[in-house]
């Protein structure tokens, strides 16, 4: 028997193979507890191991070495007892049936999974209900709006009522208002409300900021941090950010001559240039940094804030969690 | 856990994969009737490549019935003799492109993974697939018999009609052998369908469908003798137009035993194996 961890992963690995000497170390040597009814988080960039992890946890592949366990299951010796005891999301749109109504989908998924024909119509009624696409029931999936196809893949998800989620980058792509939706539906209905342990994928710090309450920082296939976002953002030795919003061509080792000013990250957005430095004493070097940046680019604004998640994220790794 | 809970878990779990079973079945027919003119082709394509053997017959023959064929088969209809193995070998369509391709598909649709993770063996989507093209080829057969039958006032025997379809039942379960590996072979090793293309095209060659089996060469004849078309197509045409027999029946019925455990088995080897190759190489989810 095991504890009260529901998903325990132990050491594991997954490398793959393209060549003779090129190998990815997709997962590399990860271990971590979720307990039961927790909504844990895995913060990456692109290519850090996310979907590889998750496809080990919910039998899609077979890792090189290590452990998982699921509500007790082995993915090894009890993959059928693994794959009942969750629900996945991936994939996103592309894993719904297009030609099929999202009633003729889920009905589908319920026979695979088991659930019997009462439970399976009042789920159906209930679910579709719960995610606003009563009037699309019979409507072809393909006439859905993007950000109605993962509603409607959250429905697939929960057709057997599962007690675990895998939930991977769940509002990659969708505009602010599904995205908004599906994150205060995991949080407040999934998580809270019906009291499922969750595994959520993201490479948006902003949202495993707001809704997990542990976070794992994976990069290269490794866990680099593990903790709450308010921890992980108070273990920053630097307590404040200096951030400019500029338009230019801004280079990492400029501010090289100013003392205290090296460690910068540089990301970019909506047409924008963020500059950040991480600095105890962001007066100090302000003057000089925008001597520098006023050469080569026009400055928008400066403030100075508190350490995100991204900003540890970097400190942490030296990687950025966008466009790695 | 005591003996009978057990049995009822069995019974449980056997019932919940039959269901699956059905539900793969049931979404393939919608998936297809929204394809509507592609559904129709799949009835008339047929007929137009029936008639070429006809044709071909009517000029060697100078009719449709022959005295040489009467000879060596004792049947002189070269319309009816030609029309029985050419309905029949439809279900190779079943195992080579149905079953075979039945996971590729969901791969292209991006649905693949999806299915995977529920709680039902992997072998469930084939025998969907599987159901759902039998009775899919069936009808397409049926019309076939009645419109071709009708037209050339063809007569069968129709007291054999419960031993044909008995044979044909033998034949299609050896079938489904070739099915589950051609299915195991695509799914972890993208172009292997060309080995799908190259095992359908040798058996149409090789399968008596349009002359009878004394007509091949020995290599290809003895090749023949591996193939549950082969004994299906002689024992459907012998029970439904009486040709003679080259092979004895208890033998025919043995043969197509072997080969159905023999195909059956292997082609589940082969399905397990690279579907574990598949997840420890990570090729599912590359298209
Ligand atoms: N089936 C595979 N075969 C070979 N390499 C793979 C396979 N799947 C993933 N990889 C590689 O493993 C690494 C990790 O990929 P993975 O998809 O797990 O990352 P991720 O964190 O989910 O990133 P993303 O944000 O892109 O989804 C990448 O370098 C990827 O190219
Ligand atoms: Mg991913």
């Amino acid at each position: 028997m095991v504890g009260s961890g529901e998903i325990i992963v132990n050491d594991i690995r997954k490398i793959f193979k393209k060549g003779k000497p090129d190998e990815v170390r997709a997962v590399d040597g990860i271990g971590f507890t979720i307990n039961k009814g927790e909504l844990f988080g895995l913060l990456g960039p692109n290519g850090a191991g996310k979907t590889t992890l998750i496809k080990c946890i919910s039998t899609l592949l077979i890792p090189d070495s290590g452990s998982v366990t699921v509500g007790g299951y082995d993915i090894y010796r009890e993959p059928l007892e693994v794959r009942r005891h969750i629900g996945v999301l991936t994939g996103g749109e592309r894993s719904l049936y297009w030609k099929l109504t999202p009633v003729e989908n889920l009905r589908y998924f319920a026979a695979l999974y088991g659930v019997s024909r009462k439970v399976t119509k009042e789920r159906i009624t209930y679910l579709l209900e719960l995610m606003g696409l009563v009037d699309k029931s019979n409507v072809r999936v393909e006439k859905l709006s993007s950000g109605m196809k993962q509603k409607l893949s959250l429905a697939r998800v929960l057709i057997h009522d599962p007690p675990v989620l895998l939930v991977d980058e769940p509002t990659l792509g969708l505009d602010p208002y599904f995205a908004r939706f599906i994150r205060d539906f995991v949080k407040n209905e999934l998580n809270k409300k019906l009291k499922k342990t969750i595994l959520l994928t993201t490479h948006y710090m902003d949202e495993a900021d707001e809704l997990c309450e542990r976070i794992a920082f994976m990069n290269r296939g490794k866990i680099e941090a593990l903790d709450t976002p308010d921890r992980l953002k108070q273990s920053m030795p630097q307590k404040q950010v200096l951030e400019i919003k500029c338009q230019g061509t801004i280079e990492k080792d400029m501010f090289e001559t100013i003392d205290g000013a090296a460690g910068i990250n540089i990301s970019h957005g909506e047409g924008f240039v963020f500059l950040r430095w991480n600095t105890d004493n962001p007066e100090l070097i302000l003057g000089n940094i925008i001597e520098l940046v006023r050469e080569k680019a026009k400055i928008y604004s400066v403030r100075v804030t508190t350490p995100t998640l991204e900003d540890v994220f970097v400190h942490l790794t030296g990687a950025s969690l966008k466009d790695a | 856990m005591s003996l009978r809970d057990n049995r009822k878990r069995m019974l449980k779990t056997f019932f919940h994969y039959l269901r699956a079973v059905n539900a793969e079945n049931i979404k393939e027919w919608k998936i297809e009737l929204t394809y509507k003119p592609d559904f129709i082709r799949q009835f008339i394509e047929p007929f137009v490549y029936l008639f070429p053997y006809f044709l071909y017959g009517f000029a060697l023959l100078g009719g449709r019935y022959s005295e040489h064929l009467r000879s060596i088969t004792g049947i002189s209809d070269m319309v009816a003799y030609t029309f029985i193995g050419y309905l029949f070998i439809g279900f190779l369509n079943t195992a080579c492109w149905a079953m075979g391709f039945s996971l590729r598909k969901e791969q292209w649709f991006g649905t693949l993974e999806t299915i995977f993770v529920a709680p039902v063996p992997r072998w469930v989507y084939v025998a969907g697939m599987a159901l759902h093209s039998t009775c899919h080829q069936g009808l397409i057969m049926l019309i076939q018999a009645v419109v071709i039958a009708t037209f050339f006032a063809i007569v069968l025997q129709m007291s054999g009609i419960f031993m044909a379809l008995s044979i044909v039942l033998l034949m299609l379960l050896g079938l489904y052998g070739l099915g589950i590996i051609v299915a195991g072979l695509t799914i972890a090793l993208k172009q292997w369908w060309v080995v799908s293309e190259a095992l359908s095209t040798l058996i149409v060659v090789v399968t008596p469908i349009a002359y009878p089996l004394a007509v091949l060469p020995l290599v290809l004849r003895k090749m023949s003798m591996f193939l549950p078309t082969t004994y299906g197509i002689i024992g459907v045409r012998h029970f439904l137009l009486g040709e003679e027999l080259v092979i004895g029946l208890p033998t025919i019925i043995l043969r197509l035993f072997l080969i159905l455990i023999v195909w059956l088995t292997f082609g589940m080897i082969v399905f397990l194996v690279m579907d574990r190759y598949g997840r420890k190489k990570g090729s599912l989810s590359i298209y």
